[in-house]
């Protein structure tokens, strides 16, 4: 018996080393199997290259870009419009993500093994900068140009980002607010008891969503004034005024959980001087839509409900009404323009920021050319 | 009169009873909102995943053991239904499925915890991963939505909480509680009345003498966990009944929720003494904080500083009441 369990043992350990090594290998092929590349230009932009640059870009050139994840179908967007750049440019992308946004080592590994097949640029959305900083290093050394999306690569050193093709989510919070503050701007015109706005957000560590949470906030004191609302509900975004009329209620759940988060947001939906709230991620505005399940009070002419990205449940809650409108990212381009700027930066070419923008989505335009292929799934 | 007091502190599920209670009436005088039935349907509805995780985990700990690829496996079949779903598979279909895939995550682990000796920290670490791997492999990494308001299939919501209006019970009845305890009752009873329960409670009292006494160590032990499974996909299809949405990737930490609840309610963590009201009770103490604190406008790190002492006060207290034992 003894014996049949140390055969056993030593089989298994044996499979798990075969298998973690195939997986190395294998992991590159399938995402490069999916990429298509087109030719027309590839002739023109070749010559281009050789008088800039030494660096020849073709169907051979492979720019690796290392997203977050591939977990929300935001990601799969990204990697859409990568692709259309490569088509684009006549060449080809290696779309890559670790399986969580909490693998970090994942994708430090892919980073390294990026960089060792020196290629012209990388494309780079750092689940954790400090943890990347020896492989961001190695590729500056290198002389190979790293363009940060979506979160980019924040606290890198000098120089080692070239440019970021990334939404400005503190402009985008604003903008929820701008067109949040169009429709209920009389209620909040010097009112005669309290009036609350609701705030849910997935957390407050990651910056993309501080960013949402806050931009959206200063942005509505901006238009209320500055002296007329009062912040409360989470240490981080605090500003008390217990003389003003307005109050901005900020909820946020222990834990990144749908039932927490429901929590979270029924606890304001509950609160009868409530006239509108705002989730500035898919998460938030799930736990939203799952809380008003149960209250009802969510409409047009009710409490009104906005809300940030799409996923199916969030774009039939648009389309039915329920959240009078959200913001969308624009996933295809952030994925298109870095690889664009990726582009210019292999050939020496001058690259900044460029913000992939946000557009406003409501029943009545979701279906439109321009704002149907943002919306994913 | 301390020893009357003494007494009805003893039992454990008599004190997370108590305790539930005076959870419930710190929060109605803490706020108004508390005691609307629109809290108590929130309540019901968020504790019903944990809830039947919890069940279906008691009886591994029972064994002394322990099931760590609960949450995963509940959202692996999640996501397994969910791509049969959108292929077209009629629903009811899609959930014995789901059942049955579950219960053979369970088989596994049953298999490898009793036949092959792995440890069972070890054995369900493993299937954990697999099955949260293999949930993101088969949707293609893709979130999944289950159908609701009036799509084809949304009838299986009903089963969990009533979502529409004008039938024969209310919107918002919690079914699903109704569905809840009819599982506790019928666990209870398998754990309590039954052989299955008697012998599994004996494997995690003493595991080499129920095997001298004859009686078939390995396969009460795989049934166990077996239960474990089943029970888990069960809490799968009553996540997406309530949330309807479900991530690739996801699970991970549900089955702490589940083996808090579990261990508050009573149920030794050694092994040999076990409780399926005492889980569901610690199931509810966990929701009723979830959903109450918010309410009182306390902080997510204050909440999670909070939930953590009351778990290690109600299992120290259960550990000092079998020390009197």
């Amino acid at each position: 018996m003894k014996k049949t369990k140390k055969i056993v043992a030593t089989l298994m350990a044996a499979t798990m080393v075969l298998a973690s090594l195939s997986a190395c290998s294998a992991k590159t092929e399938p995402v490069k199997e999916e990429t298509k590349v087109v030719e027309d230009t590839k002739e023109e932009k070749a010559e281009e290259v050789a008088e800039v640059k030494e660096v020849v870009l073709d169907a051979n050139t492979v720019i690796p870009v290392i997203a977050k994840g591939f977990q929300h179908q935001f990601w799969q967007a990204v990697k859409q419009g990568s692709e259309e750049a490569a088509a684009k440019y006549g060449i080809k992308v290696d779309f890559q993500g670790p399986e969580s946004e909490s693998a970090i080592p994942e994708q430090v590994r892919f980073l390294d093994a990026a960089i060792n097949q020196a290629p012209v640029a990388i494309c780079l959305a750092s689940l954790d900068t400090e943890a990347s900083l020896e492989s961001i290093k190695n590729a500056k050394e290198a002389g190979i140009p790293i363009i940060g999306f979506d979160s980019g690569v924040p606290g890198a050193p000098e120089g080692a980002i070239k440019a970021n093709a990334a939404t400005d989510n503190v402009a985008a919070g604003a903008k929820a607010a701008e067109e949040l503050h169009k429709l209920i701007s009389e209620k909040l015109a010097d009112p005669a008891e309290s009036v609350r706005i609701g705030v849910v957000s997935q957390e407050a560590n990651s910056q993309s969503i501080v960013d949402r949470t806050s931009g959206f906030i200063n942005k509505m004191i901006e238009l209320v004034g500055e002296d007329k609302v009062s912040v409360i509900g989470h240490d981080k975004f605090n500003k008390k005024n217990d003389a003003a009329k307005v109050i901005l209620e900020v909820g946020i759940p222990a834990n990144v959980k749908d039932d927490e988060a429901a929590a979270v947001a029924s606890a304001i939906m509950n609160k009868e001087d409530l006239v509108a709230i705002y989730g500035s991620n898919e998460f938030a505005a799930n736990a939203i839509i799952n809380a008003n399940e149960t209250l009802e009070i969510l409409g047009a002419d009710k409490v009104i409900g906005v809300g940030f990205d799409a996923g199916k449940k969030q774009k039939q809650a648009v389309k039915d009404g329920i959240l009078v409108g959200s913001i969308t990212q624009d996933p295809v381009q952030i994925g298109f323009k870095a690889v664009e700027l990726a582009v210019m930066a292999a050939k020496g070419e001058e690259v900044s920021d460029i913000d992939t923008g946000s557009r406003w989505y409501t029943a009545e335009n979701m279906e439109d050319a321009e704002i149907a292929p943002l919306l994913y799934d | 009169m301390l020893d009357r007091l003494k007494k009805i502190f003893s039992n454990q599920q008599t004190v997370v009873v108590i305790a539930l209670v005076a959870i419930c009436i710190a929060f109605s005088l803490m706020t108004d909102k508390f005691m609307k039935p629109t809290t108590f349907t929130d309540i019901a509805k968020y504790s019903y995943y944990v809830a039947f995780m919890a069940i279906g985990v008691t009886f591994v700990i029972a064994t002394g053991g322990i099931d760590l690829s609960i949450g995963t496996v509940a959202m692996c079949t999640a996501l397994i239904g969910g791509v049969l779903m959108e292929k077209g598979v009629n629903m009811f279909i899609v959930m014995l499925v789901m059942l049955v895939i579950g219960s053979l995550f369970g088989l596994l682990n049953g298999l490898m915890v009793s036949k092959l000796g792995l440890p069972a920290f070890i054995a369900t670490l493993g299937t954990m991963m697999v099955s949260r791997g293999l949930g993101s492999i088969v949707s293609n990494v893709k979130s999944i939505s289950f159908p609701q308001g009036d799509a084809v299939g949304s009838w299986y919501r009903e089963i969990f909480m009533i979502t529409k209006k004008g039938g024969v019970l209310a919107k918002n009845f919690p079914t699903g509680f109704i569905l809840l305890v009819i599982a506790a009752i019928i666990m209870a009873l398998v754990l309590n009345k039954t052989r299955i329960g008697r012998y599994i409670l004996s494997i995690g009292s003493n595991k080499e003498a129920t095997r001298l006494s004859g009686i078939n160590v390995q396969k009460f032990e795989t049934l166990a966990y077996v239960f474990s499974g089943f029970f888990a996909a069960l809490a799968g299809i009553a996540y997406v009944a309530v949330f309807t949405t479900v991530l690739p990737n996801s699970g991970n930490g549900f089955e702490l929720d589940a083996i808090a609840a579990v261990v508050i309610g009573g149920t030794s963590l050694a092994g040999g003494i076990a409780s399926i009201f005492g889980t569901v009770i610690g199931v509810f103490i966990m929701t009723v904080l979830k959903v109450g604190f918010p309410y009182i406008g306390v902080q997510p790190h204050y909440q999670l500083f909070i939930t953590g002492i009351i778990l290690i006060f109600a299992v120290y207290m259960d550990i000092l009441n079998r020390r009197r034992k």
